[in-house]
């Protein structure tokens, strides 16, 4: 029997990496705005711009203090509600891209708030405008601080968008659900539903490791 | 060039700066010391409004720098400021740390900003280091390039916050030879110091500063041999008698 359920399973690998695909493009998307929102709303936190500042921090102690699966389905089935609907996709990559952003911006805020004062004054002292400062003095200080952590952000959203499958986007867990109702072998199918997933990981946790010896190497001898 | 009108400046509850009225000529070389949190270093902060003032009014080169309207950029660009500790670009070569401003502010050429940035190394003595990190420097190093990076902006003041007090001794003596160097050739210059034989030395001028306020202000010899106020003296007693 068991040898029955390994080939039909061999067999329905094509709709696993179709759920793969999906899987990255939810996470790939997410990513790619994330980064840009998260680092928008990071340096904007880590400025301390009087009123946006407070607005944003709020924001994200809301997003981290609440469950994804609650997250995804207000914008899914409570958003139609108010009038906006979404289908599943876009309604999954808005709500990873907005956690997403939430856990970078308070990376991002972190990384520049540990560049030290007097770079700021040096770099204000010789008339750079503040645009000039975080372009050449504060970013590039701070994305040592910043860079590890933001990999290993990373790992944790594409773990992170298997809940999507909760709204029905066809993923690699939910391909894993549909398909351990014909093959009645959990062990198996989502055995192979984890590796899937570490496949696409373990690059990006080495990654993280390599970059923080790195940056801890390149801090000390700076 | 610098003038200060009745400043007072508060940090909070606390009175830092009382009443400061100080004049400061084109190629003066002003010392200002007093024992510490008398206000020394918030005093020349101000001059290029690296600290806010609550009243009075300071100005530089005929603008004032705490108006709203006065182009900040356009006043820092002729003032160069050294800090006590360094505050170099880790990032940043020597020769980086000290173009950056010029390329950015100024808007000169990256090949003319380094040519002007190695002229100006050379003559504090790294001509050897130009391309050495702040890390791979020592800190009597670190600081000459410090003074390079105000000095390739071409300013018309210099502003020196303690600038050998977080030196080792052995090291103090090529940053001072480096500003006396620049006293010489007339550059306006205020420097906060504890360092009372480069004040007896270079200076025109000392003012001497308590409790936010300045005491006495006079030629170095004269403050040295006879200063007029009881705390002067009694400062001076202090330091001076190891």
């Amino acid at each position: 029997m068991w040898a029955f359920y390994f080939n039909e399973l061999v067999r329905s690998i094509p709709f696993f990496l179709k759920g793969l695909w999906m899987t990255i493009a939810v996470s790939g998307l997410s990513l790619i705005f994330g980064t840009v929102i998260g680092f928008t709303w990071g340096i904007i936190r880590g400025a301390r711009y009087r009123v946006l500042s407070p607005v944003i921090g709020a924001w994200v102690d809301v997003i981290r203090g609440t469950p994804f699966l609650v997250q995804i389905f207000v914008v899914f089935f409570i958003l139609p509600e108010a009038g906006i609907e979404l289908e599943a996709f876009p309604a999954a990559v808005i709500a990873l891209t907005n956690l997403t952003a939430c856990f970078i911006c308070e990376i991002v805020a972190g990384g520049i708030q540990a560049v030290p004062t007097g770079q700021v004054e040096a770099a204000t002292a010789s008339g750079l405008s503040q645009i000039q400062q975080l372009r050449y003095i504060i970013m590039p200080q701070a994305m040592r601080t910043i860079l590890p952590p933001l990999v290993g952000q990373y790992v944790l959203l594409i773990k992170d968008s298997s809940v999507v499958s909760a709204i029905g986007v066809v993923d690699v867990t939910r391909v894993g659900w549909l398909t351990v109702q014909r093959i009645p072998e959990g062990i198996m199918v989502f055995g192979l539903v984890g590796i899937l997933y570490f496949i696409i990981c373990y690059p990006l946790i080495n990654l993280s490791n390599a970059l923080e010896r790195r940056m801890t190497v390149v801090s000390t001898r700076l | 060039m610098i003038t200060f009108s009745k400043v007072n400046k508060w940090f909070g509850e606390l009175h830092v700066l009382k009443d400061v009225t100080l004049e400061v000529k084109s190629g003066d070389v002003w010392v200002v010391c007093g024992p510490s949190g008398s206000g020394k270093s918030t005093l020349i902060r101000c001059i290029n409004r690296l600290e806010p003032i609550q009243e009075g009014e300071i100005i530089v080169d005929n603008l004032s720098v705490h108006d709203k309207k006065t182009n900040m950029t356009k006043i820092r660009a002729e003032i160069g400021f050294v800090f006590q500790q360094f505050n170099l670009y880790p990032h940043m070569t020597a020769l980086q740390n000290v173009s950056l401003a010029p390329m950015k502010v100024r808007k000169v050429k990256k090949q003319e900003a380094e040519k002007l940035g190695k002229e100006i190394l050379a003559r504090v003595g790294l001509g050897d280091r130009v391309n050495s990190y702040p890390a791979q420097l020592s800190g009597g190093q670190q600081q000459r390039v410090a003074i390079a990076r105000g000095l390739c902006m071409r300013p018309k003041i210099m502003l020196f916050d303690e600038p050998t007090s977080a030196l080792d001794p052995e090291m103090i003596n090529e940053v001072l030879d480096v500003m006396r160097d620049l006293a010489k050739e007339g550059m306006t210059m205020i420097v906060v110091t504890h360092e009372m034989g480069f004040a007896r030395e270079v200076a025109n001028w000392v003012a001497f500063m308590d409790e936010g306020q300045i005491i006495e202000t006079a030629p170095p010899n004269e403050f040295f041999s006879n200063p007029k106020s009881d705390r002067g003296k009694l400062f001076l007693s202090k330091i001076l008698t190891h």
